[in-house]
């Protein structure tokens, strides 16, 4: 009878192992439902194409090998191109195109899907000049009905940063290659549509009468980049493979890769030896004792630069110690940023104003300095100190982050040499911003910590977003309620979109007024990219306006 | 012995139960919105709005742990957040991997552990025990996760003998795809007759498998030394020995088969710590099992699926010590069910 049973049992566990699987095909070009193999164009090589669509014949040549990125997350989670806004954006910037590029180098903006543009109105009304020699995926020519069409069912699903288009009352389309855009009030456009979300054009013809985000969840793209999917494999440890896209209209060369791999790996060790093994070419981020080795190693390249997103301490001028603006000034003046700047061994870079170096709006001149002695006299002049009342004050910072949990050490640190208590919380990003948006004001803490980037290479999301007034508070977590301020901030759009030098001197003025008249906020560093990456690998040049992202298609291999 | 199954199989449903209802809950108490998880920590006003209705999240209390009752009943154990997938569909995809892995080290473990615990008990209190206790209690001793970097940094990197980390060389899905049957990749491969990945496969497995099964050898072997040597004791071992058997055979043949049965009730329960151990070793190797996904589903956040990887561990608990009760009445007659 026992026997029997255990006989059983084995039989039960292995009909349920068996009924686990369907014999699909695992990570295969053919691999269903977890792939795509993207209809008619993608799948023949860029050898046998007839070079269509590509503006220069000798550039159809058989791109050769396989570019491997170690990201440290999984890499997909929103396929859709109207709605992605995560991860994603390392895949889909190879797979999908916009209008306009940005370039940070230069600060300008650079032809995409569009070679040129204009404004026009006092830049209310833009016109683009686009391709004519670009095939979505699916094989379908994209002319300027395509864009219209994409566009509009982006902004449409309001999701992700669709708000990048809310400026725009209405889209033509008068010629294939003529699209115009009418705005509600005069906005940046060219640089709007470079940005790194929600400005994808794509194929909404892609899944014909079927479902098409549907049919972008089974991981299949519509896009006119370089690449195209070829396999995805949710929780695999390559998750996704992209393929050249024969017609593609930059064409190629031999010495492109024919190939892109993603392959998730969460610890930085694990990375480091898959590169120095030969495994990967490229590692998004290593920690500081691990990048400083990697530079030592002759057959590896390193890349340190400066990106768009920096750490701020956004100061509760509505309530508490904080309301009052010689605590602030204090607050600012105990901050050591070249002490932290040293500490964390040059994983960040100094921040002046609130607007990183290379976007409209950097202000050079406003670095923060200690100056204890300062903060003593302010703190007395507000009441607080040895003979005044006793300052204890609330911060709120995000766990498991350690270049702000060295932040909070040190301002602890410095504090307590001033007699102020801090009492420093870590927490979980939406309880965080749960706690500070509280309807009960004696809830909020007095300084927030927590990083900003923009959408796109605009300074304007810094300002509108945390400096604005906004009731109830969303963002900003300052809680500044200033006219003055409010009145500055929405000049910026129509400035940007028509007078860059004018728009310059008011983010200039703001950044000013934000860091040092009225104390608001504590810009802390400027977080830098540090990457790893194979020897051969050549023509790396890391885009913050595009986060993580690398352009293979921009590559070259020996 | 119907009347004991029935039992306690009705004391694990109880148990599992209460796991669900303390993960929901544990789930809805943690600090924060779970719409911001699910949204992203830039989303709009209107997009959590949508997300709150979208995940119920906007009804009460008990209604939402109903319908998370009434969703297991169907397999639903809701979406993940950070793979937007069906949990139950992840953890279907995660668990072969992470059953492929624990097997392996399992396997190991016994093979390893037993022999070295029957010769520690055999030559009691000389050279050979002492080098087993020591080795059992370093194993049983090391963090798995410094255990895991050593191997692969000395294994792997500075030796080159085994791959850093993966389950199979990725180039082998366009040369040999795989068909999957199992999702367990060695048994796939080995019942398909794929041997690049079969062959791929074991290279990767060794060092995980390795640091897996440390803990699991050094604690059968300390436990075989323990219950072996209690045996070489007893009245029976003494008459055998009057008997005239040799001593290799007293060992393996009278004192091993009563001894097995603390060993595999320890077994059970080390399989399961195991599983929880693979959190680390996944990660560390980049094994695309459940510790893998459970470290990413923790570092996102993602409630839905941390809960569902605890109720799937809680379960292997459950059924594990049920399997074991059950295994002990087979391999020792002196075990009475009821």
């Amino acid at each position: 009878m026992r026997r029997m049973i255990a006989v059983a049992t084995a039989a039960v566990l292995a009909a349920t192992l068996a009924a686990c699987g369907g014999g699909r095909v695992r990570g295969s070009d053919s691999d269903q439902p977890a792939v795509n193999a993207s209809p008619a164009a993608g799948d023949t090589s860029p050898a046998e194409s007839s070079g269509a669509g590509t503006s220069d014949s000798t550039k159809t040549a058989q791109p050769s090998g396989t570019f491997v990125y170690s990201y440290h997350l999984n890499v997909v989670t929103d396929w859709d191109p109207a709605t992605s806004y995560s991860n994603e954006i390392i895949a889909m910037e190879n797979i999908y195109e916009s209008l306009t590029h940005y370039d940070p180098a230069t600060g300008k903006v650079l032809p995409g899907l569009a070679t040129r543009w204009e404004e026009s109105d006092g830049g209310a009304t833009w016109t683009f000049t686009l391709r004519s020699d670009v095939t979505f995926h699916t094989g379908r020519a994209m002319d300027a009905q395509a864009a219209k069409d994409a566009i509009e069912r982006t902004i449409k699903l309001k999701g992700g940063p669709a708000y990048i288009w809310d400026s725009v009352k209405s889209i033509e389309a008068p010629s294939a290659t003529t699209l115009v855009f009418r705005l509600k009030y005069p906005a940046p456009l060219d640089l709007i549509s470079s940005s790194a979300y929600a400005a994808y054009i794509y194929d909404t013809k892609a899944a014909g009468s079927g479902d098409l985000v549907d049919w972008f969840n089974k991981g299949q793209d519509a896009g006119t980049g370089p690449y195209t999917v070829a396999s995805w494999t949710k929780g695999a440890d390559v998750e996704l493979r992209l393929k050249a896209y024969d017609k593609y209209w930059g064409g190629w060369k031999s010495d492109n890769y024919q190939q892109v791999e993603f392959r998730v790996t969460p610890q930085v060790t694990t990375a480091w030896q898959l590169l120095q093994s030969g495994d990967v070419d490229f590692v998004d981020r290593l920690n500081p004792q691990l990048f400083a080795q990697a530079q030592k190693v002759a057959a590896i390249q390193t890349t340190t630069s400066a990106s768009f997103q920096n750490l701020l301490a956004l100061y509760n001028t509505a309530d508490g110690p904080m309301s009052n603006v010689k605590v602030r000034k204090a607050i600012q003046d105990a901050i050591d940023t070249k002490g932290l700047l040293a500490a964390l061994k040059g994983a960040d870079g100094a921040a002046s104003g609130v607007v990183p170096e290379g976007l409209l709006g950097y202000t050079d001149g406003l670095q923060l300095t200690q100056n204890l002695e300062e903060a003593k006299t302010l703190l007395a002049e507000a009441g607080y100190g040895p003979d005044g009342k006793k300052l204890t004050l609330t911060l709120t910072y995000a766990q498991g982050d350690d270049d702000q949990q060295l932040f909070v050490t040190l301002l602890t640190s410095a504090l307590s040499q001033l007699g102020v208590t801090l009492q420093a919380t870590p927490m979980q990003w939406s309880a965080q911003w749960d706690q500070a948006k509280s309807t009960d004001t004696a809830k909020r803490q007095d300084i927030f910590v927590m990083y900003w980037y923009p959408d796109y290479a605009d300074a304007y999301s810094w300002f509108a977003n945390v400096f604005h007034s906004a009731d109830p508070p969303y963002f900003n977590l300052t809680y500044l309620r200033n006219a003055q301020v409010d009145k500055k901030i929405d000049e910026i759009p129509e400035l940007t979109a028509t007078d860059k030098g004018k728009a310059e001197s008011v983010y200039q003025e703001l950044n000013k007024t934000l860091v040092q008249d009225l104390a608001v906020v504590a810009p802390l560093f400027v977080e830098k990219y540090e990457r790893a990456l194979a020897g051969d690998v050549k023509g790396y040049v890391d885009n913050p306006a595009y986060p993580d992202v690398v352009f293979v298609h921009e590559l070259t291999h020996s | 012995m119907v009347t004991y199954l029935l039992r306690r199989i009705g004391q694990a449903i109880l148990v599992v139960v209460g796991v669900v209802i303390l993960t929901f809950l544990v789930q809805r108490v943690v600090p924060g919105d779970p719409a911001v998880a699910w949204a992203g920590p830039r989303a709009s006003a209107a997009e959590l709005a949508r997300v709150r209705t979208q995940l119920g999240l906007d009804q009460p209390l008990p209604v939402q742990l109903w319908n998370y009752f009434v969703g297991l009943l169907h397999g639903d154990l809701g979406i993940s957040v950070h793979t937007r997938q069906p949990v139950a569909s992840d953890l279907g995809q995660a668990l072969p991997a992470s059953l492929e892995l624990v097997g392996t080290g399992m396997i190991i473990a016994v093979v390893v552990g037993l022999p070295l615990g029957l010769i520690a008990a055999r030559f009691h209190r000389r050279p050979a025990d002492v080098a087993v206790r020591l080795g059992s209690m370093l194993a049983v001793s090391m963090p798995v996760f410094w255990l895991a970097l050593v191997l692969q940094q000395v294994f792997a990197t500075a030796l080159g003998w085994f791959p850093v980390a993966g389950e199979y060389l990725n180039s082998l899905n366009q040369t040999s795809p795989l068909h999957v049957y199992t999702n367990i990749t060695l048994i796939d491969a080995l019942f398909t007759g794929n041997w690049p990945i079969f062959t791929s496969t074991l290279e990767h497995i060794v060092l995980p498998a390795l640091v897996i099964a440390a803990y699991p050898a050094g604690v059968v072997a300390q436990m075989t030394r323990a219950a072996v040597g209690d045996e070489l004791v007893r009245d029976h071992t003494r008459m055998e020995r009057a008997l005239g058997f040799p001593e290799r055979s007293i060992v393996t043949r009278f004192a091993l088969r009563p001894a097995l049965n603390p060993v595999v009730a320890l077994l059970a329960l080390v399989f399961a710590y195991a599983l929880v151990n693979t959190f680390l070793v996944e990660s560390v190797f980049n094994w695309p099992g459940l510790g893998t996904y459970a470290v990413d589903a923790i570092r996102s956040t993602d409630t839905p699926a941390i809960a569902g990887v605890t109720l799937l561990i809680a379960i292997v608990y459950v059924v594990a010590n049920l399997a074991v009760d059950l295994v002990q009445a087979v391999i020792d007659p002196r075990v009475r069910l009821s």
